[in-house]
């Protein structure tokens, strides 16, 4: 129970820190909403042009893209610190969290939370849900309901663990911003589309090797049920919701291998 | 002038000191064109041309535009920071035109990005997929003249959203919805062809229309003779009239500064 407390007395403060300059809070806050609004625009205004895009029309290409935001604003609240760790490593803050009486990844997880980028990323994500839940002819019952929950979980499980497995690369060498930058930030990229428009590389890459796949594409296929599926294993649509637990298990033997390594950059 | 191109010479020579960071940004920009190239691929589906515009038209149009996008990114931070730390003062102590050393610094970098950045890029894209040659050589090198008024343009922009940090706290904010603008409205996300009328309309009223598309219809030769040059006459155009703007809030905000201790 204590943990609880004080994950949500963190969480708290971290929303104190940047509500002590309000505007500028809010500006940065609508700003985040509005940068990652630009795809969307371009997607809605592409699709005025054009029907569908291999066979997805424009609100299940919305739908589609709603559940990276929306895993994506979980994922910024929780792994912030996991997200900026090479800073962290390089500042020697990580120190700190060494000495006090809680679990390393407990204290990362729950210490700092990217409020701005959250609700940024949050607000867009049920906006595009809302609009595009009811049109893509889902019938919502408890299956579905259920599914879509776990798959969200899921999702952010998979990112979550992408970025331990990320951090723990940091025990194990100097530089591994790059890695970061190509494998999650660049491959992110990619995401926000039916992934059968890509060629067979990419699509590989986005199944196995990060697994961007999984948090969004075989989900809403699970739910939409479009033809391009034909060309990948039904199994993916149904198993999406578990892999985050996979991925996230492994992420974190990785941390505990990784961690054992750690040396401090001194003060 | 050659005070000026100096700055411009150091920063590109800066620059090439951290050579990881350009391959970064090379993977960078060949992963963005890369992903807007397989969306119109998907959009076109087959179909040969939509209202004229065929996908290499498309695909010239994001190599050109996104290309130069990516390489003409610079630090927009740059005067808050100067402020926030005082340092600008010192700026005004030296015998150079502050305003002129940021243009040249940044052409420099510019620079530096279209050779380690762009042309990389555009190598990779020519063996990924096809587009369009240029109409012809005079209709190229035109066209390099009109992406570099095209850059002032982009400048220019940014350089008067920079003067607000004057008066704000923080100018991160307008500056990132800034370039939202920016890169919808100059056709770099989504090429004008494709906008609704009203929009492209709009847009023809806006500097946005003179960054890269500009350019990228006379390389094409969607424009040809006196089309290029009332193209390019806009772009001076725009030029003077936000270099006016810029220099209204500048003195403005020069004269509001005030920086505490030394």
């Amino acid at each position: 129970m204590s943990e609880i407390r004080t994950a949500i007395q963190s969480l708290k403060m971290s929303f104190r820190t940047r509500m002590q300059y309000r505007v500028d809070a809010l500006v940065a806050a609508l700003a985040v909403f509005v940068r990652e609004s630009t795809n969307i625009i371009v997607i809605y205004l592409a699709l005025m042009k054009f029907q569908n895009m291999n066979g997805w029309n424009v609100s299940e290409m919305l739908f589609l893209y709603s559940i990276l935001f929306l895993t994506y604003a979980f994922v910024v609240s929780l792994f912030a610190d996991l997200r900026d760790f090479p800073r962290m490593i390089r500042e020697g803050r990580f120190d700190r969290l060494m000495v006090r009486p809680r679990g390393l990844l407990f204290q990362l997880i729950l210490s700092n939370a990217d409020v701005i980028a959250s609700v940024g990323h949050g607000t867009l994500g049920i906006l595009l849900f809302v609009y595009s839940a009811g049109k893509v002819g889902i019938e919502w019952n408890l299956t579905t309901i259920l599914y879509y929950i776990c798959a969200i979980i899921g999702g952010i499980l998979i990112q979550g663990g992408m970025f331990i497995f990320f951090s723990s690369l940091s025990f194990h060498f100097v530089e591994t911003n790059s890695l970061r930058e190509i494998f999650y930030w660049n491959m992110r990229k990619f995401a926000g589309y039916p992934i059968s428009i890509y060629s067979k590389l990419i699509q590989g890459l986005m199944i196995y090797v990060v697994p961007f796949a999984f948090v969004n594409y075989f989900p809403a296929q699970y739910l939409l049920r479009k033809e391009d599926m034909a060309n990948y294993n039904e199994v993916y649509m149904y198993i999406a919701p578990l892999v985050g637990v996979g991925i996230y298990s492994l992420a974190y033997v990785f941390w505990r291998i990784s961690i054992k390594r750690y040396k401090s950059t001194g003060n | 002038m050659r005070t000026y191109l100096e700055f411009a010479i150091k920063k590109f020579q800066n620059k090439m000191t951290y050579r990881f960071d350009f391959f970064m940004e090379i993977v960078n920009t060949i992963i963005t064109i890369v992903v807007y190239l397989c969306i119109y691929k998907a959009l076109y589906g087959g179909t040969k041309d939509i209202d004229g515009i065929t996908y290499q038209m498309v695909a010239t149009n994001f190599v050109i535009s996104m290309g130069l996008s990516n390489a003409f990114k610079f630090n927009e931070m740059f005067l808050q920071d100067k402020i926030h730390d005082g340092t600008i003062t010192n700026e005004f102590l030296k015998p150079v035109n502050f305003t002129f050393r940021m243009l040249w610094e940044n052409i420099g970098e510019g620079a530096f990005k279209i050779v380690f950045n762009f042309i990389p890029a555009l190598i990779f894209t020519i063996f990924y997929t096809s587009f369009c040659p240029p109409k012809s050589i005079i209709n190229f090198l035109v066209m390099l003249v009109s992406i570099s008024l095209g850059y002032l343009i982009l400048w220019l922009i940014s350089f008067i959203v920079q003067t607000w940090s004057f008066w704000l706290f923080s100018v991160w904010g307008i500056i990132t919805i800034k370039n939202v603008f920016v890169n919808i409205l100059s056709g770099s996300l989504l090429p004008i062809w494709f906008m609704p009328d009203l929009l492209r309309k709009i847009i023809s009223f806006t500097p946005f229309e003179s960054i890269y598309f500009t350019p990228v219809r006379i390389y094409l030769g969607e424009l040809s003779g006196r089309d290029i040059l009332s193209g390019m006459a806009i772009q001076i155009l725009w030029i003077a009239v936000l270099a006016i703007v810029a220099n209204v809030f500048w003195k403005k905000g020069v004269k509001k500064l005030v920086v505490q201790g030394g």
